[in-house]
């Protein structure tokens, strides 16, 4: 039965208990928040600052998620809770902060954003906001000094709510390179998936990963998927996954439908090139399932769900794809309307079962 | 399936919208530059509370001779999906990306004088009256 609620108007459709989603963002009521736990002199420095020059036309968040309290969306854990975790049966949600670190050209400025916000979100959503333990969060690194990143993880290493560790897609160089071994070596041994964002790209000291700045916000929205095909390339053709064989990686809102022909590329070529990475095992493609996962939104939907649904099946979306809904940012994917009608054990594993089994949760 | 007189049209300005709940559904009464219309308050894409969006223009075909011109017109014309910021046609609701595929349910709407307990209809610059939505 279809149900319209009354006070918001959104449509509801049933759906089952206890789904989990793995992109929900969550921001400080006032950049104070952040700051008071830094040290000088980046507490003074400290001045905020998002990714720069693609910011949407229309509106970055879903105008009906500004909280009644004010602020800004993401921000009141009651509103959160009562508009997008109760409605939806969000049995957890994990939480990326958006701090941005990765741009600055100073590797302790960065850094010590990235501590911050740590501790932020350590006392706040997975602190006292989150006493039914449904908040499970990120731990934001800055990727510019790997050695200190890895440190940063090392600190929230016995948090019982810390669950992956995060970066912005932006970086200087594909992720599969050896400078990072340090994090991954860290996420490894303290049972972190590292988790990729968009954000950054192009912005300060990072490449832009299309040739140039596209134009247009929808032409860089669209292009999110080009660094994230880069660093997965990057990450299977190092080695990365033999050199650190319990090291996983999470593509978060990189786009979904292009794994699959990609993969087609790489095994194509691992044919005939199998001579310069001969580091590798075995075939491209059959890293993925033990080493990646990738989250659903933003959801691609083309006219004719049979084809999506065939997509779905090329990219063994029954083990590597995770629901995730974006909340509370523009391109938000509904639960309930963002995916055509799928199987139900289909459906378990994709909105639940995949992030149930990384996270141990 | 009947008529309910929803808002006084002195309390519906232009470029206001009032939110109802008539027969089981949530419907969306806008004055669109003094013509009144009222569409379904669900984005036909996710289910969005599509009233609660931003009512604005548009940005309208550009030559194709001009690519990079921007042609802006049809003020207070557009809703804006809250969500993903879909554009539709708040006079008809058909979205602006495909009118035929993509469309929310539009009611008609008219205008009667305050006093007049009738059924019959007036023009819709009547400055005293009601606002009457027809499922």
């Amino acid at each position: 039965m279809i149900q319209q609620d009354r006070g918001t108007g959104i449509v509801k459709h049933p759906i089952k208990k206890g789904i989990i989603d793995c992109d929900v963002h969550v921001y400080p009521k006032n950049l104070d928040e952040i700051r008071v736990f830094m040290k000088q002199p980046w507490r003074d420095r400290y001045r905020g600052g998002g990714r720069g020059y693609f910011e949407n036309p229309i509106h970055g968040s879903r105008l009906d998620a500004k909280p009644p309290s004010g602020g800004s969306p993401g921000s009141d854990p009651d509103f959160l809770r009562e508009q997008h975790i109760d409605p939806n049966e969000i049995e957890h949600a994990v939480l990326l902060p958006r701090a941005f670190c990765n741009m600055h050209p100073d590797p302790d400025f960065g850094t010590a954003i990235a501590a911050a916000y740590n501790d932020w979100l350590a006392e706040t959503w997975l602190g006292k906001y989150n006493l039914d333990g449904i908040f499970k969060g990120s731990i934001t690194i800055a990727h510019q000094d790997p050695l200190a990143a890895a440190k940063e993880i090392e600190r929230w290493a016995d948090h019982p709510h810390f669950v992956q560790v995060m970066t912005d897609s932006g970086a200087r160089a594909p992720f599969g390179q050896r400078q990072y071994y340090p994090i991954y070596e860290a996420c490894e041994r303290y049972g972190f998936p590292f988790a990729i964002h968009p954000g950054t790209d192009g912005m300060g000291i990072n490449s832009q990963p299309s040739p140039g700045y596209p134009t247009h916000y929808i032409e860089w929205h669209t292009c999110l998927s080009l660094s994230f095909q880069a660093h997965l390339v990057s990450f299977i053709t190092e080695g990365v996954f033999e050199r650190f064989p319990g090291f996983k990686v999470v593509l978060t809102e990189g786009g979904v439908s292009w794994l699959p022909t990609l993969m087609w590329r790489l095994d194509q070529e691992y044919k005939a090139l199998r001579y310069e990475v001969p580091w590798l095992t075995k075939k491209p493609s059959e890293y993925l399932r033990d080493h990646v996962r990738i989250s659903s939104q933003p959801l691609e939907r083309p006219d004719n769900d049979e084809h999506l649904l065939q997509i779905l099946e090329m990219m063994d979306a029954r083990h590597i794809l995770m629901f995730a809904s974006d909340y509370p940012h523009w391109d938000f994917d509904s639960p309930t309307r963002a995916f055509p009608r799928l199987p139900e054990s289909l459906r378990q594993r994709i909105f639940i079962e995949n992030a149930r089994e990384l996270y141990n949760l | 399936m009947g008529s309910h007189r929803v808002v006084k049209t002195a309390d519906l300005p232009v470029g206001k919208r009032q939110i109802v709940y008539l027969e089981g559904r949530s419907i969306g009464v806008f004055n669109v530059n003094g013509t009144y219309c009222a569409i379904r308050n669900s984005c036909p894409h996710q289910g969005a509370p599509l009233c609660l969006g931003t009512v604005t223009g548009m940005t309208l075909p550009s030559l194709p001779t001009h690519p990079g011109e921007y042609l802006y017109g049809r003020e207070g014309e557009i809703l804006r999906c809250p969500w993903h910021g879909w554009e539709f046609d708040l006079t008809n609701g058909k979205s602006i990306y495909d009118p035929n595929k993509c469309l929310v349910k539009s009611y008609e709407v008219t205008v009667e004088p305050e006093e007049s307990p009738g059924i019959e209809t007036f023009p819709v610059t009547l400055e005293k009256g009601w606002v009457v939505v027809h499922i």
